[in-house]
């Protein structure tokens, strides 16, 4: 479903030359369930960047679905990324001045032929699959972080996208609230077959899942 | 969609209540400032009754007669010959050495002989400026400004009447005694309140020692031009013989030309030029020239403030300081606005990288931003659409412009609510289009929600 060829990231400046991901090649199945793992700095992130279409490769290319991505910027990009993917971020990425619910409605502002009540509906059953519809009106600042991260993730799923991409959801939260959200992610892998990507330091999670990538130094090592 | 932007425009707004009070203050205060100048020029140049038909006046105010003097003054050159300083005053050159002038309004022979027939022109009227009457009634002194006039009067300037009608050229034919009255001198003399100015019609007033018949009521003035609010409008047969002195050159009268239509104005006034050159003067030896600048309503406005030589030059001088003038106090709280707008987005540049993540696009971050701007404004303009209204009464209580009343229209509040509308866009655009080409990536690395 996911296919990177040859990618590499390169940052440039005047006088240095960074080698943040060197000629990575990955296939990721439909429906699955994949971890990413490696020192900090190795490129895991840029890696789930460039996957998530936010960052475009110094070289290689990548490939959703039937869909080879050559341009990066524009409608037809924001408008593939709206429909096929999900994010979920370390720091939750919560908009503060929003409810809940606005919250998760948030990508579907972004996508033609649905109105508000419809909007409404999908927000709410996203909130109620992860357990947090009472909170609907409630603002993040009122939340736990397990409580913002499973919002955070209602709002990746509320446009059923197929693939998930989730850079260190857990790296926030204690144990407890990490398993809760675990259990989440693996729940959408399981029932609905939603493709997860995910970039974690914690071997527990990460054995939990279908497959571990490791990265080292911008290399792909296993 | 909208909801949502509205929403968070208004929490927005909340944050930081320091930089939210600065920008509204300056929003509202530069609007309250425009609404007062577009009031006040709605009032003077609008064409509100009796300027009705403002864009087809042309004014001539005085006339100038002068001659130029020249001095001889002789040019000598001087050599040295056989040790001897010799002098040659054979050589003169002549330069100005000034006008002898004289300026002022026309007489009536001068209107009547020279400016009838005016080519493109409707109507012609003549009139005096200011003249004032002392009157006693019951020991309380009035003191009445008046006009005298002629029949064309009223076909040009469309007062509107309370009571009764104008006169026309068949009264002046008859040297008929009678008057329009201004409501205000209607009330004073003869103690009638509104909606009973009916009662006036065919009683009889006295000014300066002359009694006259009131023939109609006309509604208050709400201009500063002088003239057309004397409380007393009188044929001008009536006038002293001082006042119509009809053997002379120059008097006591002003005239204003009605083109056929506003795009004659500069016909007309081409026309009357031409005639300066050909009009014979009374005293060549004495004033050998004629010359006068006929000016259009907004040229002669712009002449009685600054008083510059000629009506046309006064105008452009006026308009271009205008306009300096407005564009600078437009562009330097817009330019302060665009400054806060951009250190506001910035901090969101977080949520802006989440959007974009989520499918925004450039335009949608754009539309958003400039959109929850012009939500700022709005509600600065709403601000101060109260402080101008508050301030507005304040000035009108006062009689600060001398009895005329600024007021607002449908006109002045969209000329308001536009230029809100081009302040929002205008100070939120540049700051909102730097932020929608932000990389993604970078954006979400700035934390700060």
């Amino acid at each position: 479903m996911i296919k990177l060829e040859n990618v590499s990231k390169i940052y440039r400046t005047k006088t240095i030359e960074t080698v943040a991901l060197n000629k990575i090649n990955l296939d990721v199945v439909e429906g699955e369930f994949l971890s990413v793992m490696g020192p900090s700095g190795c490129g895991k992130s840029t890696m789930l960047n460039i996957i998530g279409l936010i960052d475009e490769p110094s070289e290689g290319s990548i490939s959703i679905g039937p869909n080879k991505i050559k341009d990066y910027n524009g409608k037809p990009i924001a408008k593939f990324r709206n429909e096929n993917l999900g994010f979920i971020f370390q720091s939750f990425h919560l908009i503060n001045d929003l409810s809940v619910i606005d919250n998760v409605e948030l990508p579907l502002l972004y996508r033609n032929g649905i109105n508000g009540k419809e909007r409404r509906a999908m927000a709410e059953e996203a909130l109620t699959k992860v357990g947090l519809k009472n909170r609907m009106k409630h603002f993040p600042g009122q939340l736990s972080g397990g409580q913002k991260q499973r919002v955070a993730i209602a709002r990746a799923i509320v446009g059923k996208p197929r693939i998930i991409l989730a850079d260190e959801p857990t790296g926030n939260l204690d144990s407890v609230m990490g398993n809760e959200i675990m259990d989440i992610l693996l729940g959408l892998n399981q029932n609905d077959k939603t493709t997860i990507i995910m970039v974690t330091h914690d071997e527990t999670m990460a054995k939990k899942t279908n497959r571990l990538v490791r990265l080292f130094d911008g290399s792909q090592v296993s | 969609m909208l909801k949502n932007y509205f929403t968070l425009a208004i929490k927005v707004l909340g944050r930081r209540k320091f930089f939210t009070f600065i920008s509204l203050f300056g929003i509202s205060f530069t609007l309250m400032i425009l609404m007062l100048i577009t009031a006040f020029f709605q009032t003077e140049l609008g064409g509100d009754a009796p300027l009705g038909k403002k864009d087809q006046l042309v004014y001539l105010d005085y006339i100038e007669t002068f001659k130029q003097y020249q001095d001889t003054i002789p040019k000598v050159d001087s050599t040295m010959m056989d040790g001897v300083m010799q002098y040659d005053t054979t050589g003169f050159k002549y330069e100005d050495s000034g006008r002898s002038i004289s300026r002022g309004p026309g007489s009536i022979k001068f209107w009547t002989t020279h400016m009838e027939d005016v080519p493109f022109v409707k109507f012609r009227t003549i009139y005096t400026d200011y003249q004032s009457f002392d009157i006693f009634i019951n020991s309380n002194k009035l003191t009445f400004s008046s006009t005298f006039t002629d029949g064309n009067f009223f076909d040009i300037y469309n007062f509107k009447f309370l009571a009764g009608k104008p006169f026309g050229n068949q009264q002046l034919e008859n040297q008929a005694q009678v008057v329009v009255l201004s409501q205000e001198a209607c009330k004073k003399y003869f103690g009638i309140n509104e909606g009973t100015f009916d009662e006036a019609i065919g009683k009889e007033i006295t000014l300066d020692r002359k009694n006259y018949t009131v023939i109609g009521v006309i509604d208050r003035v709400n201009n500063s031009f002088g003239f057309l609010k004397s409380d007393v409008f009188i044929p001008y047969t009536n006038a002293a013989p001082e006042v119509l002195n009809r053997e002379r050159f120059n008097g006591s009268f002003s005239a204003t030309f009605l083109a056929e239509n506003a795009s004659k104005t500069n016909n007309v006034k081409e026309e009357l030029v031409k005639r300066s050159k050909v009009i014979p003067l009374p005293n060549p030896e004495q004033h050998d020239q004629l010359e006068y600048f006929p000016a259009t309503y907004t040229e002669r406005y712009a002449w009685t403030m600054l008083r510059m030589d000629e009506p046309e030059k006064s105008y452009k001088y006026a308009l271009g300081a205008l306009i300096f003038l407005l564009t600078l106090f437009f562009m330097l709280p817009t330019l302060n606005l665009i400054n806060l707008n951009i250190s506001r987005i910035m901090e969101r540049s977080s949520e802006i990288g989440v959007r974009k993540a989520f499918g925004a696009h450039s335009g949608n971050i754009l539309f958003q931003f400039v959109f929850e701007n012009i939500v700022l404004t709005f509600i600065g303009g709403v601000i101060g659409f109260i402080l101008a209204y508050l301030l507005l009464n304040t000035i009108n209580g006062s009689n600060f412009l001398n009895g005329t009343i600024l007021s607002f229209n449908y006109k002045v509040f969209i000329y308001s609510f536009l230029i809100c509308l081009g302040f929002g866009i205008l100070s939120g655009f540049l700051p909102a289009w730097k932020m929608s080409r932000v990389h993604i990536v970078n954006a979400i690395k700035n934390n700060q929600l």
